[in-house]
């Protein structure tokens, strides 16, 4: 199949890139859910402080979906529950014991995987607590077991700033992704469609029963909404099912072994890391065990979550339930005097427009200076130029302002996500957030759509 | 530096809340964020930002007019000399000119300023640095000889109908400069109609505008015309060169398309809608040569390069028509909205025999068919969205 082409985006050059090479990294002790990342749902919990549990118990349930259970990462002890407003679960933590035993499953052969059925499989899935591996566009929130996917998405490529390296992640891992595959390919009638880079050559592209496009271009070339809407856009009404390369992994491992096993390799990065790199990880580790002794002195900003989508946590934060990256930027900066009228230098200026003298690319210590306050829209076309989607990014952010459900659907919002919006945000020159936006139109479909 | 810095913190509490001067906040933080970049840093997600604002881009476009501001000073003391037969050299020249453009200056940053800042106060927002670009705009497109007086009631009237009354930079109809402009020229036609030139300090001087010679005469050929005049040297390179009376701003074509380059270099401004206007002006320029031997009226002859380098259109097309606001905001409409400037432009000083200049009624007139441009561009974009969904 041809190579799809990407344009318009963009690479951001920041400091801080992981070494591509996996380190063990630091022991891991305590572990941590955070039920309200996962949208609409309503949890209810199933454990309470002080109870044991091991790897793969279930920790809380959907009541909207009460088949529905999130798995433990850790074996150990439920330390800590806490509360937001209105009693919302924030988090649960769980520290993990000496010896970590795992919740067992009825295993399978790898040939067996293929014959099981759809039923089979999503009884497996869900008895095993898995399901919320297993998410859905448009909304990008859980998906429904009762829906019937029209295809199922698989991004084998990130080109987020400082996302993991999947090449190198997933390497090793066949057997595992290949059941996981076969797995998923039961729960469609469409295809299974994995999107690489153009020139890897990785091993995952020896996996049998999945479509391989092959994809070119900056960021956010490798994001899953971007590809589907290459290779066949969402049309309103339909539905297709997304999960991480990584998980798939742990999807294949769990049907092989019976045991859900929550390791994930994870990039630890950004200009306030002293060493970047990829390290073992699992679903959920506390981002101070995972960031042990390697961030710069000074005030740093912990992300779960790569620079532009990430959500800001802290040392005793938790890695999010799909998240394998964790950023560290400097909070704030100096205040440059007369900043806007000197010509700036590729030192302490960095945009995608010329506004700034550049002779070179510099790879940039961002912080999180917002470099600006916010304005009405001064259409410079910074948000198009940077938005790889047959979308009109300023046409749809003021039907969503008006709240104009039937002009969001005409325009596209369906296959849209904050993620892919990103770079329009960062982009911006009036600072407004296009991806938030884009979240509050989202949230208005879904409501009343 | 650092006595700024102690300068801003002393004064920073009294206009916080809670201060004596907590109503003036807006007006001490416009000048604090002018002297200091904003210290502000991101919320959520995007953690990072790209170095550019607002304030930077109005910087830019400010600093490709600076030049305009130098030659214009010079050539009014050009062309104050040459009315009275000599010349006073460079360096006096830009001396007579400054004098005459710095009240002018000071009179549309003084009005401006005082509507922008009482806006901001009384609808509590930041003070929007959009203000520097109208109020560096306006004295460039006014005679030199405009009364001060005219200077302020037209600011004012430009700042408040034509940006404030909508909710200030960004949701304005009009560009505030020109509606400034289109003010002076209806409500005191004699100092700004396009038909009479001014040279600056010279009392009672009078003469035609290059426009104005060929509007004038009929069945006659409007490049000889030109040519043939003796009060001004009205020749292509002349004019292109900019050593012709006009409005301060307008004469040096040069200085005018190295400032549109700079724009379209600093991604600030978008080419699509200059090539446009260019393509427009030039498309229905050769039109109306093609009717020119069927007429009697001699601007039909006038050929396209002339058109370009006569009167405001090409400082219109750098820094009025590409303003991203008022414009079209679909690349494609972009296209459109240029095109349709170009071209009534031409109609408007071919056709029309009251006004010998027409750009500035052209882009006002598409100031307002914009969003139209642009929702015909969107029903066009979920047209073709649902056509793809159909396969």
């Amino acid at each position: 199949m041809a190579t799809i082409k990407i344009k318009k985006g963009h690479n951001i050059q920041i400091t801080g890139r992981p070494e591509n090479e996996i380190t063990a990294g630091p022991p891991l002790t305590v572990f941590g859910l955070n039920p309200h990342e996962f949208r609409s749902i309503k949890p209810k919990l199933l454990v309470k402080i002080g109870d044991r549990v091991k790897i793969g118990s279930p920790l809380f349930f959907d009541k909207l979906q009460p088949s529905i259970k999130w798995p433990s990462p850790a074996g150990g002890t439920i330390k800590q529950i806490q509360f937001g407003p209105r009693r919302i679960i924030e988090k649960i933590v769980i520290t993990r014991a000496d010896e970590e035993s795992t919740l067992k499953f009825e295993s399978f052969k790898p040939l067996e995987i293929s014959s099981l059925g759809r039923e089979k499989i999503l009884e497996i899935i869900i008895n095993g607590n898995l399901w919320p591996l297993i998410r859905q566009r448009p909304f990008n929130k859980l998906a429904n077991p009762l829906d019937k996917p029209r295809d199922i998405f698989i991004s084998g490529w990130n080109t987020a700033p400082l996302a993991v390296n999947l090449d190198l992640a997933l390497r090793g891992k066949l057997v595992q992704f290949q059941a996981g595959i076969d797995a998923l390919r039961q729960l469609t009638e469409g295809k299974v469609h994995l999107s690489i880079e153009e020139n890897t050559v990785s091993e995952i592209l020896n996996v049998k029963g999945v479509e391989i496009n092959r994809f070119k271009g900056p960021h956010p070339a490798g994001n899953v909404g971007i590809q589907i809407h290459h290779i066949n856009p969402l049309r309103p009404r339909e539905i297709i099912w997304v999960i991480e390369a990584q998980q798939i992994t742990t999807l294949g491992q769990f049907l092989l072994s019976g045991e859900f096993d929550p390791a994930l390799i994870a990039a630890v990065g950004g200009p306030g890391v002293i060493n970047p790199t990829h390290i073992k990880a699992r679903i959920g580790a506390c981002l101070g065990d995972l960031l042990n002794n390697n961030i710069k002195s000074g005030s740093q900003r912990i992300i779960s979550g790569d620079v532009l989508t990430g959500l800001t946590s802290s040392l005793t934060g938790h890695l999010g339930f799909y998240d394998s990256t964790v950023s560290v930027l400097p909070e704030g900066g100096m205040r440059e005097f007369l900043g806007m009228v000197w010509p700036g230098s590729s030192q302490n200026r960095y945009s995608l427009t010329n506004a700034f003298l550049k002779f070179k690319n510099i790879i940039y210590s961002f912080n999180t200076l917002a470099n600006g306050t916010e304005r009405a829209i001064v259409p410079i076309n910074a948000w198009e130029n940077v938005l790889p989607m047959d979308i009109m990014p300023n046409a749809l952010y003021r039907a969503i302002l008006a709240k104009d459900i039937e002009e969001m659907e005409q325009l596209g919002i369906y296959e849209c996500d904050p993620e892919d919006f990103a770079l329009c945000t960062f982009a911006c020159p009036s600072k407004i957030d296009v991806g938030g936006a884009v979240q509050t139109g989202l949230n208005l479909m879904e409501k009343e759509g | 530096m650092k006595i700024f810095k102690k300068i801003f913190d002393y004064a920073r509490p009294k206009f916080e809340e809670g201060g004596p001067l907590e109503k003036f906040y807006a007006v001490f933080e416009a000048t604090d964020t002018i002297f200091f970049s904003t210290d502000k840093v991101t919320e959520s997600g995007p953690h990072i930002r790209d170095s550019i604002d607002i304030k930077r881009v109005m910087v830019l476009v400010v600093a490709a007019l600076i030049p305009l501001y130098v030659f214009g000073a010079i050539n009014i003391g050009f062309q104050a000399g040459l009315s009275k037969g000599f010349n006073y050299g460079w360096w006096n020249n830009l001396i007579t000119g400054f004098k005459i453009i710095l009240p002018v200056f000071l009179v549309t940053f003084a009005a401006g300023a005082f509507w922008e800042i009482l806006f901001a106060l009384i609808r509590k927002h930041e003070i929007n640095e959009g203000f520097f670009v109208t109020c560096s705009l306006i004295p460039l497109i006014m005679p030199p000889t405009i009364p001060l007086w005219q200077v302020a009631v037209a600011t004012s009237f430009g700042v408040v109908i034509g940006k404030e009354i909508f909710g200030g930079i960004g949701m304005n109809i009009f560009n505030p400069a020109l509606v400034a402009r289109a003010f002076i020229f209806f409500a005191y036609p004699g100092k700004i109609s396009g038909d009479k030139v001014w040279i600056g300090g010279v009392e009672g001087y009078s003469g035609a505008t290059a426009l104005a010679i060929p509007a004038g005469q009929t069945d006659a050929n409007a490049v000889s015309l030109l040519g043939n005049f003796s009060q001004f040297d009205f020749s292509w390179w002349n004019m292109f060169l900019g050593w012709v009376p006009g409005s301060i701003g307008e004469t040096s074509k040069v200085l005018i398309i190295a400032g549109a380059l700079f724009l379209v270099i600093t991604k600030i401004a978008n080419y699509r809608v200059m090539a446009g206007a260019i393509l427009g002006l030039i498309i229905t320029a050769l039109l109306t040569n093609l009717m020119a031997p069927f007429s009697s009226n001699t601007m039909l002859n006038l050929p396209p390069h002339y058109h370009l380098v006569m009167g405001g259109f090409l400082f219109a097309v750098a820094f009025m028509v590409t303003e991203p606001v008022t414009g079209a905001h679909t690349d494609r409409g972009r296209w459109i909205y240029g095109f349709l400037i170009g071209f009534l432009t031409v109609v408007i000083r071919s056709i029309n025999p009251a006004y010998p200049e027409g750009t500035m009624l052209a882009i006002l007139m598409m100031n307002a068919f914009a969003p139209l441009i642009d929702w015909f561009m969107v029903r066009r974009d979920i047209k073709n969205r649902i056509s793809r969904y159909a396969q």
